[in-house]
């Protein structure tokens, strides 16, 4: 066979794959976004009804509203977390020898935990009665002695964008090791034999030469945080009341279990738009180094 | 402080900053696998010290909760996604790695971008449609939507590895009269195995974690282990060592596979954004 007609074959399964286990759902999802869409209605998944989903949404919704809110909030704090303290661990570890190679090892685990897992355990850690965080947190601050993490919505939340900083911060760790050992050494040591001090080296050279890498940290971290659900799920399940119900969760509670499909499609596509910005943006840095 | 010392007390102050954060990442693990050892009233204790037991793996696989079902459950899921996505990722990422196609940029940045679409969205055509074709609660549903979530890892992953693998080898053998599909066969699979065992310990370990899809389309027959973890929510609340047991069939084979793979977790997961 000739190259040029195996070169198509050799893509067809993988581009079917794909096309039918995410192109088609986009699209599907696209259109049942305006539909009536009820789950217990059979017929009304093709009855029609223009914009009117998203309008409800924009207009009629406070819930969805904070939804966004809460997803807005929570994505800029791990995020911002995340980054900052991963970026400090991986400075602290980048140097090699036993004990940071031995971290680095280690830091693997919480990454290979389901974030399912990672939401019960915190569920866990913060049990007012035999929580070890709640023990914790509520020896090293008196005011925090007594509280019921999970009932109060500020705190709630707290736990919620701990549980996640806490999975994540060992992953970004790892990438921010792979960056750093990419800047190059003589720059670092002409710095320091100019008696640079080791804040001015952090900035003017270890921080320009890391920028491409935390681009690609933040916009990855910034997609998964967008659709952050299982942890949410496991821990609060958007409780209480909703003050911790992300967009994901929103969109999951509309359509499974009030059946409303076609209103949470239209939801779960507006959730679609700030992805396409964000995959734009990481593409380009995937393209930039191939 | 002469220079020497305060060099050693940075020392010092970085071995303790590092200790802290072994610490602090290890904790919440740790506090599982002893809870999983704890019987049912030391668990509602903060004790460090107290009587093992492995009374709390037992029933987990017992009446009423079965675990092993849904242990099964997950490694056919997880095993079947994995065998399905990995051969064909592994001949589009030999095509994408070796050729030019027409619209081959297109095509790997729609690949790259499904990555990002979120679960939940995915999902609701693929509910509608499983309940009419009857695939609601099995695993071959299941195994149907994972591959979403498993496709595009695993077709950057390996095309990463296809492209560090020489071409000259290849044009050798082509010289000497090998067809292509020959060249693929003897040369490049066995050359590009242990990216392909890789890449199927990758997929396997999110296929195994993944959460919304199974929460949606199972209730009873395909549930896996994590959907599993809701069983240990009693009338009185979390059973908090039955949970932890469980937590730890789930998590620990887990472990020793990222261990494996440990030194391309990153590459993995930033689709080749970051080397």
């Amino acid at each position: 066979m000739r190259d040029n007609t195996l070169k198509y074959l050799l893509v067809l399964p993988a581009v079917v794959v794909v096309f039918a286990t995410a192109i088609w759902p986009l699209a599907e999802a696209f259109r049942l976004s305006f539909t009536v869409g009820r789950l217990n209605r059979p017929g009304s998944l093709d009855q029609y009804l223009g914009w009117e989903n998203y309008a409800w949404a924009f207009f009629e919704e406070p819930a969805f509203w904070n939804s966004v809110w809460v997803t807005a909030l929570y994505t800029v704090l791990t995020v911002a977390l995340t980054t900052i303290l991963a970026l400090g661990l991986a400075l602290l570890l980048a140097p090699g020898g036993r004990l940071r190679s031995g971290a680095q090892t280690l830091l693997i685990l919480p990454f290979a935990m389901s974030p399912a897992l990672i939401g019960v355990s915190f569920r866990f850690m913060f049990n007012p009665e035999f929580g070890l965080f709640d023990a914790f947190f509520g020896t090293v601050f008196p005011p925090l002695a007594n509280v019921s993490w999970l009932a109060d919505p500020t705190l709630a939340f707290a736990v919620v964008v701990m549980a996640d900083v806490w999975g994540w911060i060992p992953f970004l760790t790892l990438v921010l090791i792979g960056g750093l050992a990419s800047v190059p050494r003589d720059t670092i040591e002409a710095a320091q034999v100019d008696g640079a001090s080791g804040w001015r080296v952090f900035r003017d050279v270890t921080l320009p030469q890391l920028g491409p890498v935390l681009a690609v940290v933040v916009i990855l971290k910034s997609i998964f945080s967008l659709k952050t659900f299982d942890q949410v799920y496991m821990l609060t399940n958007g409780g209480p009341g909703t003050a911790t119900q992300t967009l994901s969760h929103y969109i999951y509670f509309n359509g499974m279990k009030y059946g409303q499909i076609g209103y949470s499609a239209s939801v779960a596509w507006l959730m679609v738009i700030p992805m396409i910005f964000l995959t734009y943006a990481y593409a380009k840095f995937v393209f930039r180094k191939g | 402080m002469t220079g020497k010392q305060k060099k050693r007390l940075w020392g010092a102050l970085h071995t303790a900053l590092i200790l802290f954060a072994i610490f602090v990442m290890l904790v919440p693990i740790a506090w599982i696998f002893l809870a999983a050892f704890k019987s049912h009233v030391d668990v509602y204790q903060l004790k460090l010290f107290f009587t093992p037991t492995l009374e709390n793996f037992a029933t987990v696989f017992d009446d009423p909760y079965r675990l092993g079902e849904k242990l099964v459950n997950s490694t056919v899921v997880a095993l079947v996604t994995v065998l399905i996505a990995i051969p064909i990722a592994t001949l589009a990422a030999y095509s994408f790695s070796r050729f030019h196609l027409r619209g081959e940029t297109v095509m790997l940045v729609i690949i790259l971008a499904t990555q990002f679409v979120p679960a939940v969205v995915i999902i609701l055509p693929f509910f509608v449609m499983f309940r009419d074709v009857g695939l609601l609660d099995t695993r071959l549903g299941l195994i149907l939507v994972n591959l979403a979530i498993v496709m595009p890892f695993a077709i950057w992953m390996i095309k990463g590895f296809v492209d560090g693998i020489p071409m000259e080898t290849e044009e050798a053998a082509m010289v000497d009269g090998s067809s292509r599909v020959q060249v693929i066969r003897n040369i490049v699979l066995p050359m590009a195995a242990p990216g392909l065992l890789t890449a199927g310990i990758f997929c396997f370990i999110i296929a195994w974690n993944e959460f919304l899809f199974a929460l949606i389309l199972t209730n009873k027959d395909a549930v896996t282990l994590p959907i599993g973890l809701a069983l240990f929510k009693g009338e009185e609340g979390d059973l908090w060592n039955l949970l932890s047991a469980a937590g730890i069939i789930i998590m620990a084979p887990m472990f020793v596979l990222a261990l494996l793979i440990r030194k391309y977790f990153v590459q993995g997961m930033t689709m080749g954004a970051v080397r």
